[in-house]
């Protein structure tokens, strides 16, 4: 068994073992922590939201997109920078797209309407409603009436 | 699925692990068979990202790639088995049941296993990893791997905020990944993610055993382990982790070159490579290239000019293949940079003028790098400078060449960073908040090597008694018969 000589070394020793000891303990309390379902985080929940959208969609190629809530909106104490969340979700929307890639105009023959669950929208002008998937997901597609 | 994922990370570590073998020297380091497992791991997870990105401009990302690698993989391992090499290896294992690593190796194994279990835990609760995850290094492998012919979609100018021009060292890793499971399961990235962490934890521990002691190297690795943000960040998903991984590979391989005394340009031409590696992970990699290679040539005077020019030339010939790969990249796929194409002669020089901004980002160095690792202890500089200060230094290991120069680059490469935030960032505080730990984190494995490879081991400083004659002599035997 190791006997230490000198205080020197046994403080030398305890500092380390003390910090990992205090980081153990807490991996240890972490991983009791095991989620209890997997696929209940926010991006997961996201991406299945677009599952019905993705079948009616080609599966490569460039579509448009408009989001929700207004970029150029009032911040306000539920949405502290719409912007951000705007962004955000775009970002989610091409993520769960993807290989589709997502542009935010409406030049393309078909475009994808991320919007509020429940509020009214109307299509783009020169495009028609070519799906509905609830939860305020639209496809609008160019021309149609 | 799961064997065949267990089978793509098993083949990326065996070809990096044959390969080493292939090129470590007759002469090279006494008990370093453990070493050359755990940078192969990690190196081997590189070079077969830069096969599957040649696999990628031939053919696409196709199913045929998992069977072509297995194919090469056993290539190599029959040219090993024809060559019949004698290596200079072993393991030194006596040394890890002995003084003070007999009590430190069940420590570190505990530790292993908490932060291990907390890994998964906290991958299972964010499998998509976070932001810059999901918007960039994944999304561009979905982009890749589901994409098909149409794969080039995924470095499109139109996606200009997941920054194309980014080296894809990762999301080929995650392609890969999926090529071998079949389809494009949440398992690749993780699997990816705790590769290389491991990897950076085995590759600090079993480099400074060979070097050092063994329980220098546990001690490093505990602090490792215990640090929260490397954990945590290695569940992110984000590049970070793996270029911690070829930052410490380079400073390891410069270390084993020093000691080979250049009597073989091997770890100098593995430097390079691993440096190269860097290069493909992220853009940092070429900063810190730059800042390894001013390191050398400052402390050039030490090593000699001669010496300083055989260590550059085996470097450079090191980072000739990655360099190849980065360059074709980003001459065949890559856009523009976005941060640097946005950047005004005039806007930048004003920012460099402003003395207010050289303050935020000083004090957030100073707070960030006071505070780093905090896990209920304020920080890991603390535990850490009340052991130097204990032990205090091996003066023949701080005054050897490859640790100077490993110096001057990890002071360099902060520097870089530092005028990097002073010149680029427009929101400057909220990206000190968001990226300076991240580059911070990227140092540290490499800042932990070099700081207890200078530091005296428990066994220099006397704090054990010595074995006793019958200890002393089961070690040497059980070393004698594992090596």
């Amino acid at each position: 068994m190791i006997r230490l000589r000198s205080l020197r070394h046994c403080v030398a020793l305890i500092a380390i073992l003390l910090y990992a000891g205090f980081s153990t303990a807490r991996w240890a309390r972490r991983a009791l922590h095991w989620p209890a379902h997997a696929g209940t985080d926010e991006v997961s929940v996201y991406e299945r939201r677009f599952d019905r959208l993705r079948q009616a969609l080609p599966p490569t190629g460039v579509v448009g997109y408009l989001g929700y809530p207004d970029p150029a909106g009032r911040p306000s104490d539920t949405v502290p920078s719409p912007a951000l969340l705007h962004f955000r979700r775009y970002l989610l929307a091409q993520y769960a797209l993807a290989p589709l890639l997502l542009v935010e105009d409406t030049t393309r023959a078909l475009v994808v309407g991320n919007f509020e669950p429940g509020a009214e929208r109307v299509p783009p002008a020169g495009f028609g409603t070519a799906g509905e998937f609830g939860d305020g997901l639209l496809l609008f597609q160019r021309g149609r009436p | 699925m799961i064997v065949a994922l267990a089978l793509s990370a098993a083949v990326s570590a065996a070809l990096g692990t044959l390969a080493l073998l292939r090129v470590w020297p007759a002469a090279g380091v006494p008990a370093s068979r453990p070493l050359v497992g755990a940078l192969g791991a990690g190196l081997g997870a590189g070079l077969s990202s830069l096969l599957l990105f040649a696999w990628l401009l031939l053919f696409g990302p196709t199913r045929a790639f998992p069977p072509a690698e297995v194919a090469l993989l056993g290539l190599l391992a029959f040219a090993m088995y024809r060559s019949r090499r004698r290596l200079g290896l072993g393991t030194k294992q006596g040394e890890w049941l002995a003084g003070p690593a007999r009590l430190l190796t069940p420590i570190f194994a505990l530790a292993l296993v908490a932060a291990a279990a907390a890994f998964v835990a906290m991958l299972r609760q964010e499998p998509h990893g976070e932001w810059d995850a999901w918007m960039n290094w994944n999304m561009r492998a979905r982009m890749i791997f589901l994409g098909g012919p149409t794969w080039r979609t995924a470095f499109a100018p139109e996606l200009p905020w997941s920054h194309p021009d980014y080296p894809v060292l990762v999301p080929s890793l995650v392609v890969r990944a999926w090529l071998y499971a079949g389809h494009a399961t949440l398992l690749g990235p993780g699997l990816v993610a705790a590769t290389f962490a491991l990897a950076a934890v085995a590759v600090l521990v079993t480099a400074l055993a060979a070097l050092r002691a063994p329980s220098q190297g546990l001690l490093a690795g505990m602090v490792l382990l215990a640090t929260p943000f490397f954990i945590q960040h290695a569940t992110s998903l984000y590049a970070d982790v793996p270029l911690a991984f070829f930052f410490l590979a380079t400073v390891v391989c410069l270390a084993l070159d020093d000691r080979a005394g250049g009597a073989t340009p091997r770890f100098a031409m593995l430097a390079g490579f691993s440096a190269g590696l860097a290069m493909w992970t992220k853009n940092e990699g070429l900063l810190f290239t730059a800042c390894v290679l001013a390191g050398i040539v400052a402390s050039g005077r030490r090593a000699g000019w001669l010496e300083t020019r055989r260590r550059l030339t085996h470097i450079g010939a090191g980072l000739l293949l990655p360099s190849l790969v980065v360059v074709t990249f980003k001459l065949t796929l890559a856009p523009p940079n976005d941060l640097l194409s946005t950047l005004g002669v005039e806007r930048t020089l004003g920012r460099l003028a402003d003395l207010a901004r050289y303050g935020t980002v000083a004090r957030a160095y100073a707070m960030h790098l006071v505070t780093f690792g905090a896990n209920g202890l304020p920080g890991a500089v603390w535990p850490l400078a009340v052991f130097a200060g204990a032990l205090g230094w091996n003066p023949v290991e701080r005054q050897r060449p490859w640790a100077q120069a490993v110096a001057i680059a990890l002071g360099l490469l902060l520097a870089g960073h530092f005028m990097v935030f002073v010149s680029m960032a427009d929101e400057l505080v909220r990206l000190l908040a968001s990226s300076l730990d991240r580059l911070i984190l990227q140092l540290w494995p490499s800042a932990l090597f070099l700081g207890f490879m200078a530091t005296r081991t428990l066994e220099e400083a006397g704090a054990t008694e010595p074995l006793t004659p019958f200890a002393a002599r089961s070690a040497a035997l059980h070393q004698e018969r594992t090596q």
